[in-house]
């Protein structure tokens, strides 16, 4: 498989302090790599060593196929990028910072400003000095400057920091429509567990230097499955057909409404398929598993034990 | 790199830099004019002109003045457009752009010489012309000794500015190294005493082997300055 972003052995220290170590990434084009770490695990440490503003003490980087190196400078145009905190010329008004922006990265799309503006909710402080911006506006005009010029991969760190609950909706609905419509692949770093759920198809937990855990959020759905909790009107009748036309063993009534059914690996659509077809009145169907936070905390304490 | 030298005064609010040089050209007008003209050089008790040795011709003043102000406001400017880029976390904004790091520092470095080179020779002429009109009217304190018909007075003028704003990337790199900018402007206003000033008799501002070894070194602590872009962190 071939990677859009891939690490082999980075490592970085500084005064004999390793902030990150043997740190291997793997990024697929056209996915959404969520970032996960506590503070200070080491998050922002690599997204700076992949945008090349630290040198790796070890180990390499692979971006778009090549090497990084001290002077890739070309590959920057292919990516947009928001590091720790966004920051502008504040004597001048969002859409001059963006006007900027676009000289300095050769990218002349008319209209594109506007509608990087628009997607941000900032056509109506456009004219405004960036100075007179609140936290949360030069958030979003820090994600709409990275958004502009239409890149291949966004690099993001922490970008719902200064953000209300709207703004962060409407960051991860914007992220979802560039990965879905123009492709682009997003590695998006957090501490915040439930906006990586909503939105990664891959994590990578980071925790005190080291890349723990890499995994899609599929895997983590299916290994973290316990149960499958089905509520139906009648439990024998219900009983005798998980048993008899699926055939399984692995289950157990709770009471006279609910069973809870250990095959996990079965699908849920096969389970209501069947019940439905033998006029079994069920009431609903889930699965429970842990949570990704609890995935997390379980990965980042295995270190620590 | 001229477009890049374009977007650097662009951004960086270069108005208030001219706006800030013609206030100096002014307060230098009225320094000058003090001196020459006004009687501000005249020792009251004696009735006679009070200079330091050396000091009796009107264009060791205007030089020594301009050279003074520039060398600081050139550092100052450098700490602006540079060492507090660093500081600020704009350079990591800098650094994302598709452009060699040397080229960017290169181009804030030329952004800031091109200004103070043409600021400083603008004000000199500016303030030649001033006492060289006056001196129709009024008599002058000093001797007027230089000659607006003579090609070497436009050489002295414009070579002496090239090689004291260069100065100025010493003090670049002493802010940079330390990381701050008062660090920058401190080191600035230092080798103003080293360039400009006098003990009794003694100055090296006219001392052309001082200024050969002076250029030399700021060339080389500006290619220095260039070069950590590539290798260093940006912290």
């Amino acid at each position: 498989m071939t990677y859009l972003l891939q690490t082999n052995h980075l490592t970085k220290t500084i005064k004999d302090k390793d902030l990150v170590s043997n740190i291997n990434l793997h990024v697929k084009r056209g996915e959404i790599y969520g970032f996960l770490g506590p503070n200070g695990a080491g998050k922002t440490t690599i997204m700076k060593m992949i945008m090349n503003f630290w040198k790796p003490t070890s180990g390499d980087i692979e971006l778009f196929g090549e090497i990084l190196t001290p002077s890739s400078y070309k590959v920057l145009k292919r990516i947009g990028s928001i590091i720790e905190f966004p920051t502008f010329f504040d004597h001048l008004s969002g859409k001059e910072n963006l006007k900027l922006h676009c000289e300095y990265m050769g990218y002349y799309q008319p209209g594109s400003i506007d509608e990087a503006l628009d997607m941000l909710s900032l056509t109506s402080a456009a004219d405004k000095t960036v100075k007179n911006y609140s936290l949360g506006m030069k958030q979003r005009l820090g994600i709409a400057r990275a958004i502009l010029c239409k890149p291949e991969f966004l690099i993001l760190d922490e970008p719902a920091n200064g953000l209300d609950p709207s703004g962060i909706k409407q960051t991860r609905d914007l992220f979802h429509m560039l990965n879905s419509k123009y492709h682009t692949t997003i590695l998006i770093s957090s501490h915040i567990l439930s906006e990586i759920e909503s939105i990664a198809d891959t994590v990578g937990i980071i925790s005190h230097g080291q890349l723990k855990k890499e995994i899609s959020m599929k895997e983590i759905s299916d290994i973290n499955t316990e149960y499958i909790e089905l509520s139906v009107e009648n439990t024998k009748k219900a009983a005798y057909i998980l048993s008899d036309r699926l055939a399984f063993t692995n289950f157990k009534i709770i009471d006279e409404h609910n069973i809870r059914i250990y095959e996990t690996k079965v699908p849920i659509q096969e389970i209501t398929k069947t019940l439905a077809t033998n006029d079994i009145t069920f009431y609903s169907i889930n699965k429970k598993s842990e949570s990704l936070e609890d995935f997390f905390l379980k990965t980042t304490m295995e270190g620590e034990k | 790199m001229g477009k890049l030298i374009i977007l650097e005064w662009k951004k960086n609010n270069t108005k208030k830099y001219i706006l800030s040089a013609f206030i100096m050209a002014a307060c230098l007008f009225l320094l000058i004019f003090g001196i020459n003209f006004w009687g501000m050089a005249v020792d009251p008790d004696t009735g006679m002109v009070d200079a330091p040795t050396g000091y009796n011709q009107i264009s060791v003043f205007i030089d020594v003045l301009t050279h003074m102000c520039y060398t600081c406001f050139c550092a100052t400017m450098l700490a602006g457009y540079i060492v507090s880029t660093y500081k600020n976390k704009r350079m990591s904004l800098m650094f994302s752009y598709p452009i060699s790091r040397k080229k960017i520092l290169s181009s804030q470095m030329l952004a800031v010489w091109i200004f103070n080179f043409f600021a400083t020779v603008l004000t000199k002429l500016f303030l030649y012309l001033a006492v060289q009109i006056q001196s129709q009217y009024q008599p002058s304190a000093f001797g007027l000794d230089f000659n607006f018909s003579s090609p070497a007075f436009y050489i002295q003028l414009t070579l002496s500015s090239a090689i004291i704003i260069s100065i100025s990337f010493v003090a670049l790199f002493i802010g940079l190294v330390m990381n701050s900018s008062k660090a920058t402007i401190l080191a600035s206003i230092l080798l103003v005493c080293l360039t400009q000033g006098n003990i009794g008799s003694f100055t090296l501002a006219n001392n052309l082997i001082f200024y050969a070894i002076l250029l030399i070194s700021s060339i080389f602590f500006a290619v220095l300055s260039v070069l950590r872009a590539d290798s260093q962190d940006l912290m």
